[in-house]
């Protein structure tokens, strides 16, 4: 690996969770060896269903959760020295979550955050300083400083609070912004100036964006690349008009071809296997798939299936063994 | 000025409303007791072995009537009860004629208010503190109390009473078993007096302070933990929020609002007394009073001590509506 060349390199992060009882306690592998890299200014997405590690993973860079194994480096450092260094860590990456009217204080005006992060990173010295710089960032997403001044949270729409926690996250002139599912609670028109935020950003500020999200549609629109998840375990990586437009691993195929057209004569056609019961799908030996895929085999129930370098897609499944 | 008509003009007439409302209900409920007060003291004569011939009977039962207010309809009394309660005037005690109903409730109000404001706030403060630090920090130490409240709670609060009273009063005899002052003592403002009325009121604040202490403390516990998961925290932390702030400006400060909710209905109820309390531990409050009442059928009594219980608990609730907004800018009008 050349050690350079990316921002923050996910090395065989494994996460486990003991899930039940006293007595009946199962140990589930929330995230099974998941590598992959994020270039400086590059927006790289995780996609995958509800409950397939993608959070957990947010949460593991954020420092939020412990990872039970593997190694984060972020600009050349381990992890763990970067927690020595928490308050430098959080300015070079900052996060923005899925709910953006969950994602402030409901008591506090929502300016109040953000003195609170410029006089906390020393940004600026005093109030005088504090507003234009503040409006800046706003600038930048659109809002103003005397859109949010002394309003509370109840009194902006989602996308308004949205965008303001992206500029916030902008503040401390990050170089990662961690985005956890940022427009699937924003009206659907807003979603796009929200992701037009985020390649914008990318083009102004050298900003890299970790995109986590399940909608393929903006992931396809905004990314570079993008690595697929399924109960824990990264199916596919690569290149995201490769990924998506021309889908290798069965799970991808089902994802692409879930995606719903603005077209009511074209009836969605095709039967899907519902899925088991999340902790079933975890456990499974072989292939986690290989319960819903149609094209399952012996094998995939059997063998758990090892990475395959694809015309540049690292693909995970036996057909291309 | 949008805020008196928008906020304070709709409040204060549901106020007096509802006041009216219970004033109304509290001169009509003891009227529908099945007891009648001449009757029981009737009963009160005869039980001495006083003799009353049959044809007097009537006579002296029109002469109680007279002498307690009861004659006329009850239209007639509804009108009386209204004249005499602008002029803070309950008319006199049935069972303890005729010492004003009025002249009770002051002489016991002092006592339930020094008990139970103290041990309210009292208990409050501690609890939210508490359970703010347990609810926040999961160790061994908040699990260890946690465990002991999770055990104390379920207990019946009379039989805790009653535990205290024997362990601290019977087995060794710390506090005194009853009474709210030492017998005989005067009640004024001297050094021993201060003591004793301390000393007595110490056992029913104990169990009145554990008692409350406890469900707020689970109470404020569970919502501190809800609020500690809530996004916003999690952003704030992702945003380098210092953990300080985190604690004081997002999880205790979000979690007092259903806490001060509480504590201000709480205060409300302060007036009606706390009738276990004081019947365990023979405590000269309200309660007592109220109970004496009910069970000789003093309808002036009962009346008394409900319309002032209304009053509190009605005004209680505005004082609390008005204060809100300070507390949570979202009710806030502008």
């Amino acid at each position: 690996m050349t050690a350079t060349e990316e921002l923050l390199q996910i090395e065989r992060v494994t996460k486990v969770f003991t899930v039940g009882s006293f007595f009946f306690k199962t140990r589930i592998n929330a995230v099974e060896n998941v590598s992959f890299g994020i270039k400086p200014a590059e927006i790289f997405t995780l996609a995958g269903e509800s409950g397939c590690g993608k959070s957990t993973i947010a949460k593991i860079i954020l420092g939020f959760e412990e990872k039970t194994a593997g190694e984060i480096v972020f600009e050349n450092e381990s992890i763990a020295h970067w927690r020595e260094k928490r308050q430098l860590f959080i300015q070079k990456v900052q996060a923005v979550f899925q709910n953006p009217f969950e994602s402030f204080n409901p008591l506090c005006a929502v300016d109040d955050i953000f003195f609170e992060t410029v006089y906390n990173f020393h940004l600026v010295q005093n109030e005088k300083e504090a507003i234009p710089f503040i409006d800046e960032r706003l600038k930048a997403v659109g809002l103003s400083f005397s859109e949010i001044h002394s309003r509370y949270p109840s009194e902006l729409s989602g996308g308004q609070l949205q965008r303001a926690s992206i500029a916030r996250a902008l503040l401390t002139n990050p170089s990662l912004l961690v985005a956890d599912e940022p427009v699937s609670m924003v009206d659907a028109s807003l979603r796009m100036s929200i992701v037009n935020l985020f390649a914008r950003l990318r083009e102004e500020m050298n900003l890299s964006v970790l995109y986590i999200t399940h909608d393929l549609a903006t992931a396809y629109y905004v990314s570079d690349r993008i690595a697929v998840m399924f109960r824990g375990n990264i199916v596919e990586m690569g290149p995201v008009e490769e990924v998506l437009l021309n889908p290798r691993h069965p799970y991808t195929q089902l994802l692409r071809d879930s995606i719903p057209e603005a077209n009511p004569h074209r009836k969605w056609k095709g039967s899907v296997r519902v899925a088991n019961v999340e902790e079933e799908e975890y456990l499974q030996k072989g292939c986690k798939f290989a319960g819903r895929c149609s094209l399952a085999e012996e094998r995939c129930r059997v063998d758990f299936p090892q990475e395959t370098l694809v015309d540049g897609v690292l693909v995970r499944c036996h057909r291309y063994n | 000025m949008s805020f008196v008509k928008k906020c304070l003009v709709p409040r204060l007439i549901q106020y007096f409303l509802v006041t009216f409302l219970g004033l109304t209900t509290a001169f009509f409920l003891p009227r529908f007791l099945p007891l009648d007060p001449v009757e029981q003291r009737i009963a009160q004569y005869q039980a001495f072995g006083v003799y009353i011939p049959p044809e007097q009977l009537e006579e002296i039962m029109n002469t109680l009537r007279q002498l307690y207010g009861l004659q006329g309809t009850l239209w007639e009394q509804y009108g009386i009860f209204w004249r005499r309660l602008f002029m803070g005037d309950f008319g006199p005690s049935l069972a303890r004629y005729p010492t004003p109903v009025i002249q009770l409730i002051v002489q016991s109000i002092p006592w339930t208010i020094g008990l139970l404001l103290l041990t309210t706030l009292f208990a409050w403060v501690v609890a939210i503190l508490m359970g703010g630090v347990a609810g926040y920090f999961r160790n061994r130490w908040t699990e260890i109390l946690d465990g002991i409240v999770m055990v104390m709670r379920p207990i019946p609060y009379y039989i805790m009473a009653l535990l205290c009273l024997i362990v601290f009063a019977y087995i060794f005899p710390i506090f005194p078993l009853s009474g709210g002052v030492g017998i005989g003592r005067e009640v004024s403002f001297g050094f021993d007096t201060i003591v004793s009325i301390v000393k007595h009121g110490a056992l029913p604040a104990l169990t009145l302070l554990v008692v409350g202490i406890a469900w707020q403390f689970q109470s404020m516990k569970l919502i501190v933990q809800g609020v500690r998961s809530e996004s916003y925290v999690w952003y704030a932390r992702a945003g380098g929020v210092r953990e300080r702030k985190i604690i004081f400006h997002y999880v205790i400060r979000n979690a007092m609002l259903p806490m001060i909710t509480q504590l201000g209905l709480q205060l409300g109820t302060i007036f009606s007394g706390a009738l276990v309390t004081e019947m365990v531990f023979a405590y000269p409050g309200v309660g007592w009073i109220l109970y004496d009442a009910v069970m000789k059928g003093d309808y002036n009594l009962i009346m008394g001590i409900m319309c002032i219980s209304v009053v509190a608990v009605t005004t209680s609730i505005l004082f609390l509506d008005l204060v809100y907004p300070i507390f949570d800018p979202r009710v806030r009008y502008r």
